[in-house]
């Protein structure tokens, strides 16, 4: 069976290697800063406790106050997994360091994230949109995009509103 | 050679329609004759934005998204998505319903292996034989789908905390009939194929993965364990009682398209292995648990991921106690795999990259999403 | 020769009738009227009895069946009974369909190379021998005429590429030309052979030698056959080396841009020379319409349409069954295996001919050529293909099971080392 580390056990790992790297801790993932970041995993790829060889998933996600783009980090050796999670504050331009140099096969999750997030990857050898065309309006992953003209919401209205966090501004579509 | 005589390199476009590309997918290959020198891809041309709209829906009505994703393994779609919200939503699976999600799964893996090596010998040059030996035995476990969920493709079959129906009374006998056959047409095409001298040239020492490319390029499935890596899920992280199951993990030698074929077909017994065990220890009891229909999870966030035929595919959820999920997004292992596509072509002739990308086995509809 | 048909009203063979009629003509008119009504009678002849009905039952409707059974499915089955109609329904819906010219194409030439890549089909089969006297044109060199004109579809077909103004057509012309290039020579040389030990470039004197022999020249040049097969299915595009309509790499070569009846005479007449290819073929090295004795009973034209379409069958084979090779493979193979053989066997074929005339042997002396040659073949074939490297034994076609999942498995018996 994978072991699945919990967010303190990799935080307690992620501190051993590079002290003052971990910025918060959450039950399934641990949080780093994102100005060591690089740093961070790459020691936790070449450590052989840790051994994270494999980047088996890398999204963003959208929490209004903040971007996190969220790491799930394989060994295939040891048979076990963890997450890792980056913040980035900023809405007008986010950006996180790219992981590109120690995982190759990043990049095409990374553009992804950038095509539907507008995150940017500093480092990113070559960052463009993937999915959708260049210049199309937005980020449409992001909570405050709109995908209807007009201001009107999609989906489910009765289920509205049940959401803890407060409802997305209407921002007419540039 | 190319020393001597120069040529000026062109773009070619290979795709978006090309009869091997497998869909909407397009290369942009600049050649300096035959051979390749810089490979890009383009990719979108499919792009549905499933991930944003699975946030305005609830969890259940997100099912048949799935099946749109990698529209020829729509079950193990479904079964990735629903392990996802179980283990989001702390929901256990009777005995039954895993049994019969494994049968479902290992069907649509046999299902998509079948196209896989099928459209791979197509692109080798094996003019439609081996295509159509397949298909033939894919419609009759496409046949089983429909008898089981009413539909072929994309069958939304699973659901949470188990399976939509009950398996019809003769099941069971078709799924047996459907065993021997399936042997003997796997045996027939690596008669066929792998034997063949035209087909070892062609697909031996062509776009070569490394063992250390492919971990560090985050490869998964056939692809990974073409290049010699025993990975795979159903054994690591075994999920609906894989464990109790007794089957090998195929591995290549060098990590070329050959490897991955075998690979392919390899998998496609121990499949029918897997199938077999399971209809002879199929345990009664409900095939499903009883889950309220506009679920709310618990604040928080699921990543389960399963071996579907193409690789590790991962739904990665947030939950914010609402009825639909806060974050949805999907591993698209047939998106992943083709990261490596430039170290596969660039060098090799166009018929090489041709090879190179029906070993990928891509689906674009999981690509694009 | 003593056959049936010496009496002018005897039509059991057909050649009477052409000889019949050409007899009248010269007892009536100037000698040289022969000559202009006897390329007629000749093609009307093979059009009619022959290439017509060949390509469109054997070609067409044939190769769509065997194929189709091949591949597991019916092939066609719906116009008129067992779908024998589907040819003549095929020709109508290619009719109907509107001939695309892209802008940029050059459309002269893409209007004319139709036309050149018809014309010599037409011409190669008036140098066959389809019984005895029932050649149209008994040119004394009619091997030299048939691998002339055979060479001329190429250049249709680069101008059709060129023409096209479209990348995948100009590789496929590009592809074409440097096949032809590279199997022309095997091709030639292994003819060179047959001419050599029969001594006579003349078809109808080459069958007349196998019919004499009593043996036919695929047992006595059975390295010659092999190579002619590989090498005419080379020339032709059919599937194990079809690189210049290559439908997974390059859509469809040279025919990407062509559409309605122009694409069907590309299509048609790729049939044609196929069936002119097996009808060459079956001339050289399997005794043309001589068959042991079998053509005093039956029409010798039947014996010969039957080996024919016999080759043609081989044709259809490889076609449902082998991958394509990639270009360089195909180039490589022409050049390293079939160059080096076909002048190996050009130089014993010279040594046992001269052997044959200095001294004086008989005609069954053949019988022990065919049988060096036979095994000459043999051990030529596999030791050429162990020196260049060709270990089939050594390729592991199962791949490594294990049981549990980690890392990288190390090999510890790589490919090239047995498993």
């Amino acid at each position: 069976m994978t072991r699945w580390w919990s967010g303190e056990e990799l935080a307690a790992e992620a501190e051993r290697l590079v002290p003052g790297s971990v910025s918060k801790i959450s039950a399934t993932a641990c949080i780093f800063k994102a100005e060591n970041l690089v740093q961070v995993l790459s020691a936790l790829r070449d450590n052989p406790a840790t051994n994270f060889a494999h980047l088996s998933n890398l999204c963003g996600v959208d929490q209004w106050d903040r971007f996190e783009v969220v790491y799930h980090l394989q060994s295939l050796e040891m048979n076990q997994i963890a997450c890792a999670k980056v913040e980035v504050q900023d809405r007008e331009e986010p950006s996180v360091p790219s992981v590109v140099s120690i995982w190759q096969g990043a990049w095409i999750q990374e553009s992804e994230t950038y095509d539907l997030f507008g995150i940017r990857f500093e480092g990113h050898p070559n960052l463009q949109r993937i999915l959708l065309w260049d210049g199309y309006p937005g980020y449409p992953l992001r909570k405050d995009f709109l995908s209807m003209p007009g201001g009107l919401q999609p989906g489910l209205n009765e289920f509205a509103g049940t959401s803890a966090k407060p409802e997305p501004p209407v921002r007419p579509v540039e | 050679m190319s020393e001597i005589v120069q040529s000026e390199p062109f773009v070619m476009n290979i795709g978006p329609q090309h009869p091997s590309t497998h869909g909407v997918f397009r290369v942009k290959a600049t050649v300096d004759g035959e051979q390749v020198v810089d490979a890009e891809m383009v990719i979108g041309y499919l792009h549905r934005s499933m991930e944003k709209l699975a946030e305005e829906r609830t969890y259940t009505q997100n099912i048949p998204f799935t099946d749109r994703t990698d529209y020829l393994s729509s079950m193990s779609n479904n079964l990735g998505y629903c392990l996802a919200v179980e283990k989001l939503a702390g929901i256990d699976v009777p005995p039954r319903g895993q049994a019969i999600r494994v049968i479902m799964a290992e069907l649509q893996r046999l299902a998509s292996h079948c196209m896989g090596a099928g459209a791979f010998a197509n692109d080798t040059g094996a003019w439609q034989t081996p295509i159509m030996w397949f298909m033939r035995e894919r419609e009759k476990i496409l046949d089983i789908f429909e008898l089981t969920s009413g539909a072929r493709l994309t069958c939304n079959y699973m659901r949470i905390g188990g399976v939509a129906f009950e398996i019809p009374e003769d099941f069971e006998e078709q799924v047996r009939a459907l065993i021997g056959p399936m042997r003997e047409t796997i045996a027939d095409g690596e008669g066929l194929l792998s034997g063949n001298e035209i087909f070892l040239v062609r697909a031996r020492n062509v776009a070569v993965i490394p063992p250390e490319l492919a971990i560090n390029a985050s490869l998964s499935g056939p692809m990974l364990r073409g290049s010699g890596i025993a990975w795979d899920i159903r054994k690591a992280d075994p999920y609906c009682g894989y464990e109790q199951y007794d089957f090998e993990i195929p591995i290549g030698y060098q990590g070329d398209a050959y490897d991955r074929f075998i690979v392919r077909l390899e998998e496609m017994r121990q499949s029918l292995r897997i199938i077999e065990q399971a209809l002879d220890g199929l345990p009664g009891g409900p095939h499903s648990t009883e889950v309220p229909l506009s679920l709310r999870p618990p604040a928080g966030e699921a990543y389960a991921r399963i071996e579907s035929p193409r690789g590790e595919l991962g739904y990665y959820l947030v939950s914010d106690e609402g009825p639909s999920p806060y974050r949805f997004h999907i591993r698209p292992p047939s998106l992943i795999n083709l990261s490596v596509l430039k170290e596969m072509t660039v060098g090799g002739s166009i018929a090489d990259a041709i090879v190179a990308l029906g070993s990928i086995d891509i689906v674009v509809g999981e690509i694009d999403r | 020769m003593s056959l049936a048909t010496d009496h002018w009203y005897d039509f059991r063979d057909l050649s009477n009738l052409s000889r019949v009629i050409l007899e009248g003509i010269d007892k009536v008119a100037p000698y040289e009227l022969a000559y202009i009504v006897a390329p007629i009678i000749g093609f009307v002849a093979a059009f009619v009895i022959f290439v017509l009905p060949s390509q469109l039952y054997v070609g067409v409707y044939g190769e769509r069946r065997i194929i189709g059974r091949i591949q597991a499915r019916r092939g066609p089955n719906r116009v008129g009974p067992f779908g024998l109609l589907q040819p003549v329904a095929d020709a109508i819906k290619l009719l109907q369909k509107e001939a695309l010219t892209p802008k940029v194409a050059d459309k002269a030439l893409m209007w004319a190379a139709p036309v050149f890549f018809v014309a010599p089909c037409v011409l190669l089969f008036a140098v066959i021998p389809f019984g005895p006297r029932m050649v149209f044109a008994d040119v004394p060199a009619g091997l030299i005429f048939f691998i002339g004109v055979s060479g001329l579809p190429v250049l249709a077909a680069f101008i059709a590429g060129w023409s096209s103004n479209n990348k995948y057509s100009l590789f496929g012309a590009m592809r074409i030309v440097a096949m032809s290039v590279s199997y022309e020579v095997p091709l030639v040389l292994m003819l060179l052979c047959v001419v050599v030990f029969t001594n006579s470039m003349s078809l109808p004197a080459i069958v007349e030698f196998q019919r004499e022999t009593d043996l036919w020249l695929i047992f006595m040049q059975p390295l010659a056959f092999v190579v002619y097969f590989i090498a005419v299915s080379a020339e032709l595009n059919r599937t194990p080396t079809d690189i210049a309509e290559a439908e997974s790499e390059i859509v469809a070569g040279y025919l990407t841009e062509y559409s309605g009846m122009r694409w069907g005479l590309f299509y048609g007449m790729d049939i044609g020379y196929a069936l002119a290819a097996a009808a060459f073929a079956s001339t050289i090295f399997l005794g043309g319409w001589s068959m042991w004795g079998l053509e005093q009973w039956v029409p010798p034209w039947l014996i010969f349409i039957a080996k024919t379409h016999l080759f043609y069958l081989v044709f259809i084979w490889t076609r449902g069954t082998l991958p394509r090779l990639r270009v360089d493979q195909l180039m490589g193979f022409a050049w390293k295996f079939l160059l080096p053989l076909a002048v190996v066997n050009l130089f014993l074929v010279s040594l046992e001919r001269l052997w044959w005339l200095e001294a004086g042997l008989g005609d069954g002396m053949v019988f022990a050529f065919a049988g060096i040659n036979i095994v000459f073949s043999a051990v030529a074939i596999f030791l050429w293909a162990r020196f260049l490297g060709y270990r089939p034994e050594s390729i592991p076609t199962r791949p490594r099971l294990v049981q549990k999942a980690g890392g990288y498995v190390p090999v510890e018996d790589p490919p090239g080392g047995g498993k």
